[in-house]
């Protein structure tokens, strides 16, 4: 049963992957700037839940909302002020530079901060549904896992739901086909980048926060989140989250796999070979070609 | 056409950086930079080399080798590429291991390490730079995450221990003193010769190349610029730079973590070259000894790196997208302006004549027809209609997954003449001249341009032969002049090296060349002018004037009188009839009275089929045309 086990723990990490993913490309859509901050979100809910709880002994759930309001603040305050300088003004920043450099100057910022606050060992949020993994046909269901699975089924459909039901979200769509064309027939895509950014930076916090007891924290891991994140929205051609979705469940699954039967030592060096391969031959069916020109 | 919304920028400093580039012809190209550095590092080299501030120096200017090379190759041309700090890794490992296993020396294996560095590159980026823009980004972001895996893994290269090696960049032994400085004097002489020639490419004429390249690679190729050619020729030189910063790094430092090559070291990198400014050299420079002075610079700002490097980052971007060395130049621009009101006034009263001016009423046409067009095609064929065919398009099917785009299209064009290609939206107009201009290959049949198959060449190559074509929107090029954008369809660089710019620029010749054909089209007045700030109508005389100044024999144009006014394109329909006397223009328009008014010729094309060719008599009678364009 290593194969089913194997999928199992796949699907798990893919659905982190595939949530990060998901919450880059959606603010990516409305707001043209790739989010290489979300993993430091992530980083924060789970390490700042960890420092309340254990170090503040607070009530965990007064230090999970205390943390939830700090994050969203912080999303909301940057937001208004950075983001607002950078694009609202009378020349707004085009390119590579806004793209990329100021989520990833943001990301420096929270990990500097983090570290002040949180110091540099390993802590995670603390377990909040413990106890031995479910067996069930010689399967191995470990219930931090299912957690995160749970997690990432609610947030994604409630994303589906809001995309696909809701006037909000058919303006969400329309700004990221066209921000100008919203723009003119009165959508605000201004209020769409900031809700989606203080959005996104909660349900990475949530997620850190969940993931946590599995893997464990430094201030220094919200990078290696935002790049898986950023891996499997690539996939996705950034710009399409259901894709991005798919993306981060194959790529979780695939590292399982490999890790499982090719070698757990370069396991992660086989998938990124193969990831870059697949980026190199197929750069039109993944996407690529509208990511560049849109 | 919105990203000509918004204005930007360096208009005046490109075009005034030019006339002091002339005036002071006696220093040479892209010198001045590169003897500060030297100067000044010699003299930091020799009084503090053995204290904390040169040791400092010389580790930073270890990472400006590779800065100066990221911004020709992302800066200036915005080929993102993450492969930095994998290949200042093979550089640096590769001279520790040749010294350590081998004995040999630092110098010797620096040599060797930079040509394997480069014959990598050669490899590796043969295949990765099939991509643009984000996929390029991507997979080049695999290469420092494979490399770390390998390092980590392996014990051959120190593992997350390191390698450290006895060998130093100054050859020969001496006293610790000797060593030092003379270490610290190789990087230094290093980083100015790598400085020396970065600048001198990006002031060439393949400079522009590269500048056209990065803002819009499919506008770069339609204009002759070697796409594939220049993309590899940057990733190359950006590799070459990293392995070096790479081998001069391990001489001096005697000691390499496995931290160099981590994707954090790669953003370090990128930090450096993004607040020192991306497309100067010497800002990628400057960055570079910003960031390493400020880690030491105290103890809680060391402690504090990452809060202090996201601040920075964010305030300077926010400030000047094109970092410190925008500020330093808006700066400049600013205090000349202070000292200098009567010059300022001069400028003033230039651009007043320029708007004055700013339309089509000083076209001097006969004096364009006698000059711009080649002789050799003057002479081409016997004067009138239905010279040799010039372009055949020979069954021509496009689809896209199931979608049929183009259906059995073929036409054929005699050598001068004005043709017009009609159709309701989405008929295929666009997907047609693509296809005969080379940026979309079509399912099935050729395209045929005097006699020779070009069907599988690329639009550069097109180029050369002939074709030239405008967009449906606007593509010219922001932030450079209105000259510079004429100039890149002008330029002789398309089967150059990059690195033979690093000796003499042709960029002089393509510009009197530009400045030619603006002149005959009654344009000179424009040349200095920043694109940008030029009604929409001028914008579409400056592309026709790009599309004409390289005299071709087919002049594809998509759309030219969108957006006009009814008197702009009569003035544009009289200059297409005096152009078509000499040379084929294929038109795709929508204003039927206009088409019917000026071509000799109409094809009309509906869902992907020609079901339409004729005279413009039977254009107007035609019941197809009527119930397909018209509507009744």
């Amino acid at each position: 049963m290593k194969f089913g086990n194997l999928i199992i723990a796949g699907i798990v990490t893919g659905s982190i992957y595939a949530v990060f993913a998901v919450c880059v490309s959606v603010w990516y859509r409305v707001s043209n700037i790739l989010n290489l901050a979300v993993g430091d979100f992530a980083m924060v809910g789970a390490l700042g839940v960890d420092n309340l709880y254990r170090v503040k002994g607070l009530p965990l759930p007064v230090a999970v909302i205390t943390t939830l309001v700090v994050v969203a603040a912080f999303a909301y305050l940057y937001d208004q002020v950075v983001l607002r300088l950078a694009q609202d003004g009378r020349r707004p920043i085009e390119g590579i530079v806004v793209t990329f450099f100021f989520t990833f100057a943001l990301s420096f910022f929270i990990d500097g901060v983090a570290k002040v606050l949180f110091g540099t060992d390993v802590h995670a949020a603390p377990t909040l549904w413990g106890g031995s993994s479910l067996t069930l046909a010689s399967l191995n269901f470990p219930r931090a896992g299912l957690l995160v699975l749970a997690c990432a089924i609610i947030i994604g459909g409630a994303f589906w739901v809001y995309i696909r039901f809701t006037l909000g979200g058919k303006a969400l769509e329309a700004s990221g086909e066209n921000a100008v064309g919203a723009r003119i027939v009165g959508i605000d895509t201004r209020q769409y980048r900031r809700l989606i950014f203080v959005g996104t930076a909660l349900i990475a916090a949530v997620f850190g926060i969940v993931e946590s007891p599995i893997t464990g924290f430094t201030y220094l891991s919200g990078a290696t989140i935002s790049l898986t994140g950023f891996l499997a929205a690539a996939y996705g051609g950034f710009r399409k989250p259901g894709r991005a979705l798919v993306a981060g469940l194959f790529i979780g699954v695939l590292e399982a796999l490999l890790g499982g039967y090719v070698s757990a030592q370069y396991g992660d060096t086989v998938l990124y070979a193969i990831l870059a391969a697949a980026i190199l031959a197929w750069p039109r069916a993944l996407g690529f070609e509208s990511a560049v020109s849109g | 056409m919105n990203q000509f919304l918004a204005a930007p920028s360096r208009a005046f400093q490109w075009s005034s950086a030019v006339a002091s580039s002339r005036a002071a012809r006696r220093v040479p190209r892209g010198a001045v930079p590169p003897v500060i550095v030297l100067v000044v590092g010699a003299i930091i080299v020799l009084n503090y080399g053995l204290l904390y501030t040169g040791s400092v120096f010389v580790l930073s200017a270890c990472y400006a080798i590779v800065t100066a090379g990221m911004a020709v190759q992302i800066g200036f041309s915005q080929q993102i590429a993450f492969s930095q700090s994998v290949f200042f890794g093979v550089g640096a490992y590769g001279v520790a291991m040749l010294n350590t296993h081998l004995h040999m020396s630092v110098l010797l294996s620096g040599v060797i390490m930079v040509v394997a560095a480069a014959l990598v590159a050669l490899l590796l980026g043969s295949v990765v730079t099939r991509a643009s823009g984000l996929a390029l980004a991507v997979a080049t972001l695999m290469l420092p995450l494979i490399a770390v895996g390998y390092v980590s893994g392996t014990g051959f290269l120190g593992g997350p221990v390191g390698a450290p090696l006895s060998g130093t960049l100054w050859p020969g032994s001496g006293s610790t003193t000797l060593v030092a400085l003379g270490g610290g004097l190789i990087v230094v002489v290093l980083l100015a010769a790598v400085m020396f020639m970065a600048s001198r490419i990006l002031s060439s004429d393949i400079g522009l190349e590269l500048f056209v390249l990065g803002v819009d690679e499919r506008t770069a190729a339609a204009l002759g610029v070697r796409t594939p050619r220049r993309k590899l020729e940057l990733f190359v030189l950006g590799c070459v730079c990293a392995a070096l910063g790479g081998v001069v790094y391990a001489g001096t430092q005697q000691f390499v973590p496995e931290t160099v090559i981590d994707p954090t070291a790669e953003l370090a990198l990128l930090i450096m070259l993004f607040i020192g400014g991306r497309r100067s050299v010497f800002g990628a420079v400057v960055g570079a000894l910003v960031i390493q002075y400020l880690q030491g610079a105290s103890n809680w700002v060391s402690v504090n790196i990452l809060i202090v490097e996201g601040l920075l980052l964010t305030v300077v971007l926010l400030v000047d997208p094109e970092g410190l060395s925008g500020i330093v130049q808006t700066g400049i621009a600013w205090l000349r302006r202070k000292s200098g009101p009567a010059a300022a006034d001069g400028e003033l009263a230039a651009g007043a004549a320029w708007e004055a001016r700013d339309d089509l009423a000083g076209l001097s046409l006969s004096s364009m027809l006698a000059d711009s067009l080649p002789a050799e095609n003057a002479a081409a064929g016997p004067a009138g209609l239905g010279g040799a065919t010039l372009l055949e398009v020979r069954s021509v099917f496009k689809e896209y997954g199931g979608l049929s785009v183009l259906h059995d299209v073929s036409l054929a064009l005699p050598d001068r003449g004005l043709f017009a290609l009609c159709g309701p939206n989405g008929a295929g107009k666009s997907t047609l001249l693509n296809v005969i201009g080379g940026s979309v290959a079509p399912s099935s049949g050729e395209v045929i341009l005097s006699g020779t198959d070009i069907t599988r060449r690329p639009p550069h190559e097109r180029f050369y032969q002939g074709i030239s074509r405008t967009f449906q929107a606007v593509h010219l090029i922001k932030g450079r002049t209105v000259l510079d954008n004429v100039a890149v369809a002008c330029l002789a660089s398309h089967t150059a090296s990059i690195v033979t710019r690093i000796g003499r620029s042709r960029l002089d010749a393509a510009r009197a060349k530009a400045a030619r054909t603006l002149a005959d089209l009654g344009m000179a007045h424009l040349a200095d002018r920043e694109v940008s700030s030029l009604t929409l109508e001028m914008q579409r005389m400056v592309e026709l004037a790009r599309a004409l100044a390289s005299s071709p024999r087919l002049l594809l144009l998509d759309e030219p009188a969108s957006g006009l006014s009814e008197e702009q394109r009569q003035r544009l329909a009289a200059l297409l009839v005096t152009l078509a006397e000499r040379t084929c223009v294929l038109l795709v328009e929508h204003d039927l009275a206009l088409v019917a008014q000026v071509s000799e010729r109409i094809f009309v094309l509906s869902g992907g089929h020609l079901v339409f060719d004729g005279g413009p008599a039977d254009f107007r009678s035609s019941p197809v045309v009527n119930s397909l364009l018209v509507g009744s």
